[in-house]
């Protein structure tokens, strides 16, 4: 009871009586028991059948999520899309969020224009991520895209690749863009954090000697394992679930050579492009599987980084 | 006070939210929906044709002068997710009486899941029409017809007439003519082949314009159904290598390119031959309705099995009855119009396709020299009327081969055996 009244009198707001509270959070819960608990147990069910179109057939337990890794094609796209996956979340780990913070730290330092970089750095995940890949995709088209002619146009034109024809560089294309889109993401909650760590702190440190980077390195970034927490775990369930811009860019089959694909594609493609009998109970065993993973690895996350906060304090 | 008046805002924001939450969404195009006594019938028409929706309106305005009391609502959907849309729909109670449905093996969940009404007997002119067209609107499993064929789509190589002229070339006749006609092209400064490898899809239709005389067409059908060969045969492996061949007369990094990409190519005249379906007609003419545009079978290359030059085709599109239509004797209706050669010549003239009832003329240069082409000497689009009756499809398969191949990444042997394998997933041949 002491743990949490010492929560509160740190942050400065309206205290709410329970009655009210509870009304709050009961639509919020009716609305997710209906629109998002729902269809998930219910997709969770489907899996386990076999479907003939939208008519259900016999009770087949577990051949659904064996299909996707014995049978082709799913036996060769699953863990190809999820390897995918992985280098989406490792790309926007290294490129996006690093950045993020980077700039976050800088903003931070900034005494003018601070709301005008703000504004920009969050400009772009305000636009739809369709909208995002597509603009991209025609930029980079080889043959009417402004990127490849200014490179040529430099002399660069060893660049001047077809980068969404080439295996190699599709799947960093996407990642690319998708860091691109959103790095203001880890900016807003890496600059929110950052504004949360006493200044008396860094003074002490920078009074003690400490250099700049000394400073950054043993006090702020400590600091921030709360925040770098939650936006890990934000950015890996994101990069997990990534469809608009994979398919803005590959579209909807992960071209080429399924360099673009990723789960949420295969789940689409499956679900409603395949015109295959069962479309439904293998499309439900792929979105199954695709949430326990992302739920269980968020949850271990999530406990990790508690782990690693609780040593702070 | 305070607690009273956040209490009274919670309320309010939360019912709010439940109530636009639930709030049905207007259904699309209402209006009555055939429920009017005896005469007065309202049809729905379901579609992927998006680009036709106002000349499918104006075919159903001939429809309904000429039967008072019917009005045909015809709506059109998003092509990628059609087949789920209409799976949906047809077991709904809001859906079509007449859904467009799709040809060949698109077709069975639907039949399979007794969603169509089997019309065998009750159209007349369905014997009209060419076997292999109506190969399309049949269950596999029962044979029953289901369904009345709306077109048929040719596949040739379009070529640019004038760039031909300028280059002082001919329709090429034989493959080193065939041959000379690219390098020629490629040496002045025009891409001799508009193609877009990075929608994958097209990429069979390629394999079968090049290389359907090299592995023979319909005998090679027969051959592979019955199961005396399969795709690993000499013959088919060799007609992947001449994509492959093709390959230089492309655009560099081809796999670069996506289908919209090519087309420009092709109407922008930066590109002097596109290998493509005669779906392509209607849209050449509204994107370059001054270019004067051909076409042509590819020639027979050496060691080909087949003895001419061949147009592949597939069935597309066929227009069926829900089985749970309020209103079939008005659809049986409509449908039997839909085989006579007035709604034939209809859809030559407004939709610019080739229609599956017989003794239409096609007025347009581009369509008749295509058509004619095509009733010289036939083949089937081998991939895409055969082998999409499992998973996965084998024009799928292909594609991404092909597209592996294009990459350098996959050699044409390879690429017959995973079709092969792929295929063999759900196919066995019918001895």
């Amino acid at each position: 009871m002491s743990a949490t009244n010492t929560r509160r009198s740190r942050h400065i707001g309206i205290t709410l009586s329970k009655r009210t509270g509870l009304v709050f959070i009961l639509t919020a819960l009716i609305l997710f028991t209906i629109f998002v608990l729902y269809p998930l147990l219910t997709a969770l069910s489907y899996s386990f059948f076999n479907w003939t179109g939208i008519v259900r057939g016999d009770f087949s337990v577990l051949d659904n999520y064996v299909t996707l890794f014995t049978k082709l094609p799913y036996s060769e796209q699953v863990p190809n899309a999820f390897f995918n996956n992985v280098l989406l979340f490792v790309g926007a780990m290294v490129f996006q969020n690093t950045v993020g913070l980077g700039l976050a730290v800088l903003l931070h330092r900034l005494k003018r224009f601070k709301r005008f970089f703000q504004t920009i750095f969050t400009l772009p995940y305000l636009v739809s991520p369709l909208v995002v890949g597509y603009l991209w995709s025609l930029m980079l088209s080889p043959l009417f895209g402004p990127v490849n002619f200014i490179l040529k146009a430099v002399g660069l034109e060893e660049l001047a690749q077809p980068w969404l024809g080439n295996p190699a560089t599709a799947i960093w294309v996407v990642v690319f863009v998708t860091a691109w889109q959103w790095v203001g993401f880890p900016v807003l909650l890496y600059g929110a954090a950052l504004g949360g760590i006493p200044q008396e702190i860094e003074e002490a440190a920078s009074l003690d000697g400490a250099t700049s980077w000394q400073r950054f390195r043993e006090v702020t970034f400590p600091l921030l394992t709360p925040a770098i927490g939650t936006v890990s775990v934000l950015t890996f369930i994101g990069a997990m679930e990534a469809f608009a811009i994979p398919y803005a860019l590959g579209g909807s089959q992960g071209s080429p050579a399924g360099a673009t694909d990723v789960l949420s594609l295969l789940f689409y493609r499956t679900a409603f492009e395949s015109g295959a009998s069962n479309a439904f109970g293998t499309s439900s065993a792929i979105a199954t599987l695709l949430f326990i993973f992302i739920f269980g690895v968020a949850v271990f996350i999530t406990w990790f980084m508690r782990k690693a906060e609780r040593k702070l304090y | 006070m305070r607690r009273k008046l956040l209490t009274l805002a919670a309320f309010a924001a939360g019912s709010a939210m439940l109530l636009s939450g639930c709030a049905p969404s207007a259904p699309a195009g209402s209006g009555g929906d055939g429920s009017g006594s005896g005469d007065d019938v309202t049809l729905k028409v379901w579609s992927w044709r998006t680009e036709d929706i106002e000349k499918y309106n104006s075919i159903f305005d001939v429809y309904e002068k000429e039967n008072p009391g019917v009005t045909v609502e015809f709506e059109a959907f998003q092509n990628t997710e059609y087949n789920q849309i209409l799976t949906t729909g047809l077991a709904g109670s809001d859906g079509p009486d007449i859904p467009m449905v799709r040809a060949y093996g698109q077709l069975q969940p639907n039949i399979v899941a007794g969603q169509l009404e089997p019309i065998d007997g009750k159209v007349d002119g369905l014997d009209e029409i060419a076997p292999s067209v109506l190969a399309g609107a049949v269950g596999k499993e029962d044979g029953k017809t289901y369904a009345v064929p709306l077109a048929t789509q040719t596949l040739q190589m379009f070529y640019n007439k004038d760039i031909f002229e300028q280059n002082d070339l001919e329709v090429p006749t034989t493959w080193k003519e065939f041959i000379k006609v690219n390098e020629t092209l490629l040496a002045s400064d025009v891409t001799p082949i508009a193609l877009g490898a990075k929608d994958d899809w097209i990429l069979p239709i390629f394999a079968d314009i090049i290389g359907s005389g090299r592995y023979g067409g319909t005998e090679f059908e027969k051959k592979v159904l019955d199961g005396s060969t399969t795709f690993e045969d000499p013959d088919y492996v060799a007609s992947l290598q001449l994509v492959d061949d093709m390959k230089k007369y492309m655009t560099p990094d081809v796999v670069g390119v996506s289908y919209t990409d090519s087309q420009i190519q092709f109407t922008s005249g930066q590109a002097a031959q596109f290998p493509g379906g005669s779906f392509e007609i209607a849209t050449f003419s509204t994107q370059a309705p001054d270019m004067n545009i051909g076409s042509y079978q590819v020639p027979l290359p050496p060691q080909a099995v087949a003895e001419a030059p061949v147009t592949p085709a597939y069935a597309d599109g066929n227009f069926a009855i829900n089985s749970k239509s309020p209103n079939k004797e008005a659809a049986l209706k409509l449908l039997n119009w839909f085989a006579t050669p007035e709604f034939g010549q209809l859809v030559a003239d407004e939709l610019n396709q080739f229609s599956a009832v017989p003794g239409v003329e096609y007025s347009d240069e581009v369509m008749s020299e295509a058509w004619d082409n095509y009733e010289k000497n036939k083949a089937p689009y081998l991939l895409l009327v055969d082998f999409r009756y499992g998973e996965p499809l084998g024009t799928a398969v292909l594609g991404q081969q092909v597209q592996k191949m294009l990459l350098g990444e996959q050699d044409a042997a390879g690429a017959a055996s995973t079709l092969q394998t792929g295929i063999s997933q759900w196919f066995t041949p019918t001895k």
